[in-house]
């Protein structure tokens, strides 16, 4: 017990210690400020340009129904127009206008123009939208989707109905979603959009997070693993302390280095959001982390830590096989695949999260953590189903951890060649392990 | 009760038996040589002595009981490939390393101090490995196995790559440990070492033991096969004495081979005939002559 914490002391100090850690520490949280900064940014470049007057210009050629001046009438009115219309009269001949229009596009007098199709035995023309380009697209037909409603309204209502009438007639209909528990049986809250808003973020940003440091110090025990042996201090640490609390005291070490630098981005996050001018910019977006229900950071930390030993120790079984540093990117392979797998599982779902796959998912160990995470921050999820997950969880480590240990063992003592899984029985057979 | 004694240890990987009903005890106080060409299961007697490996028959006691865990901080070792974590400072990693041995922290730095002191360099406490030459690596390496005081010390090639200077001072170092009461099994391929360091020795053969004892026995047992004769003027006809071997001109004399000590007789009776004779000596074997012959006959 005593050796643990000796092991688990140096293995922290060590790491936080090197130079590596903390430079990537630094670029984490150098990364991390700019992402809660971007939203500031993108609303500060986004200013601009409302402000200034529009320099998207849609052609439009005149058209018999007077769909054209209706559009033109309805930017007009507006006091900050998205877009700009450029009516062009027509010439008779469909061809020569939409030569006329292309070759203004080419000359970028135009951004992009609208083709009025009519048809027969339709009360309204359709359009088609044709432009080189299709960068900033979705707005521009976002905007134009509504006035030709709107035009579309006065075209058919004509002056039957009243101004109070029409605009109560286009008004959008308000419809929030609220996220109910239906089951008493279950995890989780009532959420509103603004709260389900944040619990997504938090979710996400558990994901990326438990991920990233959980790959990243997996990785490490590996390579140090690897180093010990490689460097033969390994024959007299295995000599002086049974393999087993050497290789519990070096995951649980770099647990705590994980956990630290997760502590790191958070505090990161936290200043960063509670700068003034970040302040307001999540204040208007209903960006409030106080609503972010504590019970998800409590099970997100309990399935980070789970998870964590789960990939440790095969990683550590892993580093215990390789002789040389070289060969460990390789030997890393399979853990590295299956971990990006249970990633991007979760990534994926992050908004279908009541998929079967899902919930497959977090009930299979190596995959369970971070798909769990992903239903109690944004499914439905019971209370049992957890505590299931939990279980399989706690179960699986056991094992991983036991074969690992017997991996670990064996491995640590051969040299030369990464050995295939019949020689490394054979040995452990002769070592009588 | 001795403190290491191996009894009728086998070890088998596979169908392939390592090592073969090896025996043997060191006592307080004793270095012991095992001797042996690469390969002969020196490696792996010792690491069944390090409890990193179970022998198949036979058993190991140490201070007559079997092994456990708690004898980790009784026992050091000094790998045969020497490993310390190149960028870690000295002081953390030895001082660690005592810890997983049982040492407190205050105690391991205090003999840490010591020993650095004892190596006239106690500059390298605040040094990290990778800055040390070889041969200061080596001493940090002996500090290593022997820091946490333990009874019974494994070293595997101690002085291999050392330049004469260190491996006298490492010489020393050794046998003070020694005088302190360890028990120390020691692996070479260094005759002259072992000459001057054990009482007893086992030298193995692959995987069997070809020769044991006390080093003083073995030599006296084993026939004395060269004769030094020097004489102030030639001596003819050695060669035709029967049971003369070989007869090799020195500045000196002669190097005489025979095949049995009545020859000696012989020879010695000629060259008195012949010249004045300044030096006669039947020549003990040195343990070099008796390894290769060892070993070397089984070779063919």
């Amino acid at each position: 017990m005593n050796n643990l914490k000796t092991i688990v002391g140096f293995t922290f100090k060590n790491k936080v210690k090197t130079k590596s850690f903390i430079v990537t520490t630094i670029i984490l949280v150098l990364l991390v400020s700019a992402g809660v900064n971007s939203l500031y940014f993108i609303d500060m470049f986004k200013g601009d340009n409302s402000a200034s007057p529009t320099d998207i210009t849609i052609g439009v050629v005149q058209d018999q129904a007077g769909v054209t001046e209706g559009l033109e009438h309805y930017y007009a009115k507006q006091t900050k127009p998205y877009l700009a219309i450029k009516r062009y009269e027509s010439t008779g001949n469909a061809a020569d206008d939409e030569a006329k229009l292309k070759s203004d596009l080419a000359s970028k007098a135009i951004t992009a123009y609208l083709v009025i199709e009519n048809k027969e035995n339709a009360s309204f023309p359709s359009f088609v939208y044709k432009a080189g380009s299709i960068s900033m697209m979705s707005g521009i037909m976002n905007s134009l989707e509504s006035a030709l409603t709107t035009v579309k309204t006065e075209m058919i209502v004509k002056d039957t109905l009243t101004e109070e009438q029409k605009k109560a007639l286009l008004a959008p209909v308000a419809m929030n979603t609220e996220q109910i528990v239906v089951d008493s049986g279950s995890a989780g809250t009532n959420k509103t959009d603004d709260q389900r808003g944040v619990a997504f973020i938090a979710v996400y940003a558990l994901l990326f997070l438990s991920f990233m440091t959980a790959y990243m110090t997996g990785n490490m025990i590996a390579a140090e693993v690897t180093a010990e042996k490689s460097s033969r201090i390994m024959e007299i640490l295995i000599t002086s302390v049974s393999p087993l609390s050497q290789m519990f005291g070096k995951v649980i070490g770099m647990l705590l280095v994980g956990i630290s630098q997760i502590a790191v981005f958070i505090a990161a996050v936290v200043v960063n959001m509670s700068l003034p001018h970040n302040a307001a910019i999540f204040q208007q977006y209903n960006i409030d982390l106080t609503q972010i229900d504590p019970m998800l950071l409590v099970y997100g930390l309990l399935f980070y830590i789970l998870g964590y030993f789960l990939f440790a120790v095969l990683f550590a079984a892993v580093g215990s096989m390789v002789s040389r540093t070289e060969e460990l990117g390789q030997a890393v392979m399979p853990i590295t695949i299956i971990s990006l797998i249970a990633f991007y599982i979760s990534m994926f779902s992050i908004s279908s999260p009541d998929t079967m796959l899902v919930k497959v998912a977090s009930f299979v160990p190596f995959t369970s953590p971070t798909a769990m995470i992903l239903r109690v921050g944004l499914g439905q999820v019971a209370y049992w189903e957890i505590w299931l997950s939990i279980a399989i969880l706690l179960v699986s480590i056991f094992i991983c951890g036991w074969i690992s240990a017997k991996i670990y063992r064996t491995g640590v003592l051969m040299y030369g060649k990464r050995p295939s899984w019949k020689e490394l029985r054979k040995a452990m057979k002769a070592y009588k392990i | 009760m001795n403190p290491l004694k191996l009894e009728q240890v086998v070890k088998e990987y596979g169908d392939k038996r390592a090592v073969n009903q090896i025996n043997i005890e060191v006592g307080r106080g004793e270095i012991y040589g095992l001797l042996g060409a690469n390969g002969a299961g020196k490696t792996t007697t010792m690491r069944m002595v390090l409890g990193l490996i179970y022998p198949d028959q036979g058993n190991i006691f140490y201070n007559g009981k079997a092994y456990s865990q708690e004898l980790n901080s009784k026992m050091g070792y000094l790998p045969e490939e020497r490993g310390l974590y190149p960028k870690v400072k000295i002081n953390e990693q030895l001082i660690y390393l005592a810890q997983l041995r049982g040492m407190t922290r205050k105690d391991a730095d205090q003999s840490l101090k010591y020993w650095l002191d004892r190596f006239n360099v106690p500059e390298y406490y605040d040094k990290k490995i990778e800055e040390l030459s070889k041969g200061n690596q080596q001493k940090m390496q002996f500090i290593a196995a022997v820091i946490h005081r333990p009874q019974i010390i494994i070293m595997d090639e101690a002085f291999s790559g050392l330049d004469p200077v260190n491996v006298e001072l490492l010489k020393e170092t050794v046998k003070e440990v020694r005088d302190e009461g360890a028990s120390i099994l020691f692996s070479t391929h260094r005759m002259e070492h072992v000459e001057e360091l054990c009482q007893n020795v086992t030298i193995l053969h692959r995987s069997n033991t070809v020769l044991q004892g006390n080093l003083k026995d073995i030599k006296r047992n084993y026939p004395r096969e060269q004769v030094v004769l020097g004489t102030e003027g030639a001596v003819n006809g050695l060669d035709g004495i029967p049971g003369v071997t070989s007869v090799d001109r020195t500045e000196i004399g002669y190097r005489i081979g025979i095949a049995n000590e009545q020859a000696a007789q012989q020879i010695l009776t000629t060259a008195m005939q012949q010249s004045t004779v300044q030096r006669f000596e039947i020549v003990e074997p040195t343990l070099n002559q008796i390894f290769i012959k060892a070993v070397g006959e089984r070779h063919e």
